[in-house]
Parts: C-alpha cells; sequence; structure tokens
C-alpha cells in the first residue's frame, strides 16, 4: 500500500469510528423505522397478529384518497400552517425590531418572552382548556367582564371555532422562539449599512422597511420554514386539547396517525399517513435551500 | 434676524422630533408591555389557580384569596409525583448523557476528519433534524413490544437518545469546524494520536457546545409526550407529562386547583433550568436556525 492510501485508510477508518456510534443509533432508530413504514404501509394489519397480513399494494393509500376524515386532516394540517407561521413571524419580528435597541430591560424581556416556548405542551394545553371553559373559563370571564358577554363561547367545543382557538394557542407558545431567532439576526446586520441609511436621512420607518426587512429576508424565510415544518408535526397540542374534535374539525395528520393506529388498529393505514406526512415535510423543506438559493443574500447557503 | 428665525425653526423641528420620539417611545412600551402581559397572563393564571378552591375557582376568581397550599400536597399524593419526578429524571438524564457523548463523537468525525461518505452520514443527520418522528412510533412500538421491552425505561431512553443526536450532532461539528487547526497541529507533532487530539485537545474546548446540547436535549426529554405515551402504558414507569396527562382521566378530572398545582410541580424544575442556562439554551437554539 503507498503512504497515500494508507493515510487515507487510516482517516477512512477514524472516520467511522468517531461517527459509528451516531451511525448505528440513527440506523436503528430513524432509518430502519422509514423502511419498515414505507413497507408496512403495503400491507395491511391489525397489530396484533404476530406477522404482517396480505400485501396490497397502494390499497391503503387508495383508501386514504377515499377518506373524507384524510382529507379533513390534511386540509386542517395546512391551514393550521398557513394560519399559524404568518402570525408567528408577523409577531415575533414586530418584537424583535422592538426589542433590536439599547433597552435596559432588553435582556429580561427576550427571557420572559421566551418563556412560552419552554414549557411542556401538557401544561400549556390545560391552561388554556381552563381559560377557553365555557362557563368559569378566563377568556369568558374577561369578556363578560369588559361587557362583551355576547361573544362569551364554547371555544373549543364548537366545531367552527376549535381550530382558531388551538392555533391561537400554537402561536402564543411559539412567538418567542420566532422573535429570539430574529432578533439574533438582526444583531448579525451590516452595522454599518444600516448607520448610513441613517446618516441619509431615514427615519425609523424607512430604515425599518426599506432598509432592514431586505436584509432579513433569508433569517425571515427561514424562520417562516422553521415554523411551516414544526405545525406540520403538531401533535401533542391537538391531542390534549381536542383529541381531534369536535367532529374531526381539529383533527391532523399526525393525530390521525395515532388514532388509525391506536384505537382502530389500522397499522396500514396509520404508516400510509406517517408516509405522506413524511413525505410533505421533506418536500418543504428542500423548499428552504431553493428558497435561500432564490434570495439574493443567501447565495451561500 | 434671518438667523434667529432659522434658529427657531430648527428647535421647532427639533421639538416636534423629540415629540415624536416620545409618542414613538410611548407607543413602543405599550406594545411590548400587552405582548408580555399576553405571554405571561396563562402561566400566572395556573399559579394562581394552584391555590383556589374549587368554589373559588367557580366563582370565576382571579386572586387565590384566601389561598389553599393545601392543593401542593395533594397533588403530591394524587399523581404520584415522587415517582413520575424519579422517572423523569432517569429518562431524561440517561438519554442526554448518551447524546451528548455520542453526538461529540460524530461532530469531532465530521467536522475535522475527511473519510469517505461523510457527505452521505451528514445528510443522514439532516434529515434526523427536519423528519417528523411520528414515522418511528409503530416500527418501535411493534419492536420494542416482541422484545418485551414496552413499561421499561429503556424504551424511552433508547429513541430520546436517537431523537435528540441529529440536533447534538449538528452542534457539534460546526463547532468542532470552527475550531483553529493549529491546536491540532501541534499536538500532532507532539505525538498524540486521533483518540488523544479529541479527548485532550479538542474536547474541553467545546465545553459551551456540549452545555447547549445537554440542556436542550434534557429539555426536549423532560417534556416528550407522544412516544411515552405510547410505549408506557402502566402507571408505575410513566414520565412527568403522561402521568399528568393520566390524571386528566381520573378522578381528578376537570378539578383544576390539583391540576393546576401538579402542572406547577412538573414546570418548577424547567424553568429553574432555563433561567439557570438561558444564554446556553438560547444560543443552541439561533446557532441551529442561523448557521445553515
Amino acid at each position: 500500500m503507498s503512504p497515500a492510501a494508507r493515510r487515507r485508510w487510516r482517516s477512512n477508518l477514524a472516520g467511522y469510528a468517531f461517527a459509528g456510534p451516531a451511525l448505528v443509533v440513527l440506523a436503528a432508530f430513524l432509518l430502519y423505522p422509514i423502511a419498515y413504514s414505507v413497507s408496512l404501509s403495503l400491507h395491511e394489519w391489525d397489530g396484533y397478529t404476530p406477522h404482517w397480513g396480505p400485501f396490497v399494494g397502494f390499497e391503503n393509500y387508495r383508501a386514504l384518497a377515499g377518506d373524507e376524515v384524510f382529507w379533513r386532516a390534511t386540509w386542517n394540517s395546512i391551514l393550521f400552517v398557513v394560519v399559524r407561521t404568518p402570525l408567528e413571524v408577523g409577531f415575533g419580528f414586530l418584537l424583535a425590531l422592538l426589542l433590536n435597541r439599547r433597552l435596559a430591560l432588553r435582556p429580561l424581556l427576550r427571557t420572559l418572552f421566551f418563556v412560552p416556548v419552554v414549557m411542556s405542551l401538557i401544561v400549556v394545553t390545560i391552561i388554556f382548556q381552563r381559560v377557553f371553559e365555557p362557563n368559569t373559563g378566563l377568556l369568558n370571564t374577561f369578556l363578560r367582564a369588559v361587557g362583551l358577554g355576547d361573544w362569551a363561547h364554547p371555544w373549543l367545543g364548537d366545531p367552527a371555532t376549535a381550530l382558531p382557538a388551538v392555533i391561537a394557542v400554537s402561536v402564543w407558545k411559539n412567538v418567542g422562539f420566532s422573535l429570539v431567532i430574529l432578533l439574533a439576526g438582526l444583531q448579525g446586520l451590516p452595522q454599518d449599512v444600516v448607520e448610513a441609511a441613517r446618516v441619509d436621512g431615514a427615519n425609523a420607518w424607512q430604515l425599518t422597511l426599506r432598509v432592514i426587512t431586505p436584509l432579513m429576508r433569508p433569517i425571515l424565510a427561514l424562520t417562516a420554514l422553521l415554523s411551516i415544518i414544526g405545525g406540520l408535526k403538531v401533535f401533542d397540542l391537538v391531542f390534549i386539547m381536542t383529541r381531534g374534535g369536535p367532529t374531526y374539525s381539529t383533527e391532523v395528520l399526525a393525530t390521525m396517525l395515532y388514532r388509525e393506529a391506536f384505537e382502530l388498529n389500522h397499522m396500514g393505514i396509520a404508516s400510509a399517513v406517517a408516509v405522506i406526512l413524511v413525505a410533505l415535510v421533506l418536500s418543504i423543506a428542500r423548499l428552504q435551500t431553493f428558497v435561500l438559493d432564490e434570495s439574493p443574500e443567501g447565495g451561500q447557503a | 434676524m434671518s438667523t434667529a428665525v432659522a434658529r427657531a425653526s430648527v428647535a421647532r423641528r427639533q421639538r416636534a422630533a423629540g415629540r415624536a420620539t416620545r409618542i414613538g417611545r410611548v407607543a413602543m412600551w405599550a406594545v411590548l408591555l400587552a405582548a408580555l402581559g399576553v405571554s405571561l397572563a396563562p402561566g400566572l393564571y395556573m399559579i394562581s389557580l394552584s391555590f383556589m378552591d374549587n368554589p373559588q375557582l367557580f366563582a370565576g376568581r382571579l386572586v387565590p384569596w384566601p389561598p389553599h397550599a393545601e392543593n401542593y400536597p395533594r397533588a403530591w399524593v394524587a399523581s404520584n409525583i415522587g415517582q413520575l419526578y424519579w422517572n423523569s429524571i432517569y429518562v431524561s438524564t440517561a438519554s442526554m448523557v448518551a447524546t451528548v457523548a455520542i453526538s461529540a463523537l460524530a461532530g469531532y468525525g465530521l467536522g475535522r476528519i475527511r473519510f469517505a461518505g461523510r457527505g452521505l452520514v451528514y445528510g443522514i443527520v439532516l434529515v434526523g433534524l427536519t423528519i417528523p418522528l411520528q414515522i418511528a412510533l409503530i416500527p418501535l412500538f411493534m419492536n420494542l413490544r416482541v422484545l418485551g421491552l414496552l413499561n421499561t425505561r429503556l424504551a424511552l431512553i433508547g429513541p430520546y437518545t436517537a431523537f435528540g443526536l441529529a440536533f447534538g450532532t449538528y452542534i457539534m461539528k460546526g463547532f468542532f469546524q470552527g475550531l483553529p487547526r493549529e491546536l491540532e497541529e501541534a499536538a500532532r507533532l507532539d505525538g498524540a494520536g486521533e483518540l488523544g487530539i479529541f479527548a485532550r485537545v479538542m474536547l474541553p474546548l467545546t465545553r459551551p457546545a456540549l452545555a447547549t446540547v445537554a440542556i436542550f436535549v434534557f429539555l426536549q426529554n423532560w417534556n416528550e409526550f407522544l412516544f411515552a405515551l405510547t410505549f408506557i402504558t402502566e402507571g408505575k414507569m410513566r414520565t412527568l407529562p403522561t402521568g399528568i396527562y393520566a390524571l386528566l382521566s381520573s378522578e381528578f378530572y376537570g378539578n383544576y386547583p390539583i391540576l393546576a398545582a401538579s402542572l406547577v410541580l412538573f414546570s418548577v424544575p424547567v424553568l429553574v433550568l432555563y433561567f439557570v442556562f438561558q444564554r446556553e439554551f438560547v444560543e443552541g437554539l439561533t446557532a441551529g436556525a442561523l448557521k445553515h
């Protein structure tokens, strides 16, 4: 073996020695489950017999295509993301802009705004169930107190308002996340450009709209994509708060997967839902590189 | 004369500008304080609920006066919270330690060693960062059942280790990559092997990144719900989130003071960890997002 070949062999060996444990764990808990799910989605199985049922080809997918609940869940997942992401990124950006200046209390404010993000979803959902409770809940009590008693409403019990209520909670929980990322982005902007615009007489408003926002576009896009991907994965929030109800009005893909698998024992169908969810998320994650490449500043991404 | 007019007009403009900034500052504080109120109110409401009794709750009170601290010992007993704490601490810590160790190794391998297939391995890590983990729910459940591992702590430690690994490796790789080459070369000239360079030269320098990964995956494990719900069906092995969830379908259903007291007990360690380690935590998040 030539010295160069030996060196290459040695560094390959070292590389796999270091990355090996991670590779094994990821293969066992990620790659193997993906293969398992794709394969199971082509079979019929109730989960109880020791072996999978018969191979049925794309029958599970065809069954889903004809299932009203599946379309409802898909539509709700999309709606969830389409409503949640602009609110989350919008409020996050507004607060980040307000905090992006020399404020004595800035570290404290940032810390407090981030508290909902670290709170467990089980905590958040139980509190908000209480907030939305029709008779003595915080929201209706407040509405009656300020003379808007007519607006008092069984928020989670009415199919028309259940999904908006769940989305509102999700926005509430995640604004701090967008805020922190966007604030870090603002602080990383080239200060000379911002300063030059200020010297040229731009007021705060023009500075924000014409200079800062365009510079922030790649980071805004990234924050939005993180929010979209997170939104498509949502499970705990919906499951604990409404279990997908009333009458499937808050059912999303992840709660449908759980219900099909562990309440209805349709393992094949549930796996098909899982595969569709993964395909959806990965295709949107692909968009991430696309969006970043498109923007003039994101060329290096 | 004309200079006096000019000076007056400048002064007027400055005063107008001053008034505008003052209005701007008031508006800014109004928005910030309103947002702060909205983001803190539910947590404060939870604390307030945890000190009420049911009559106060049904009267729609906001302030628990007189306070009922006895909810706390009752919640502690009702949810067997001591056991839940122990299970959560055990599972979250064991998987955190495993994740940190494995991702430090992998981060070094991917960040500092050129080897065939490195791009592919890193690609798998990136997929792990975005993929919905729900895909692993049924396969892992079925295999754990066959292995007789459902309702054991191991059933959660394995998956949690893996679920933190993509993030951990990603952060560690970025950090290792940023360390200067000279350190490594100096150590190599001194005759250190790859493992020696990693353990004695590089690893001590990555303490901030290790802290970030540790705190981040610990909180993720601590809060995890779906896998804990599915893999642990017996009360004794439950972790805090599913243990408290089980309260919802027990005799304490709708007993919000007891529920709220349990939630406070559950949240305290998380919030303490967050306030102590917030720098590491926030840096981890922003690094994860902005380094792309």
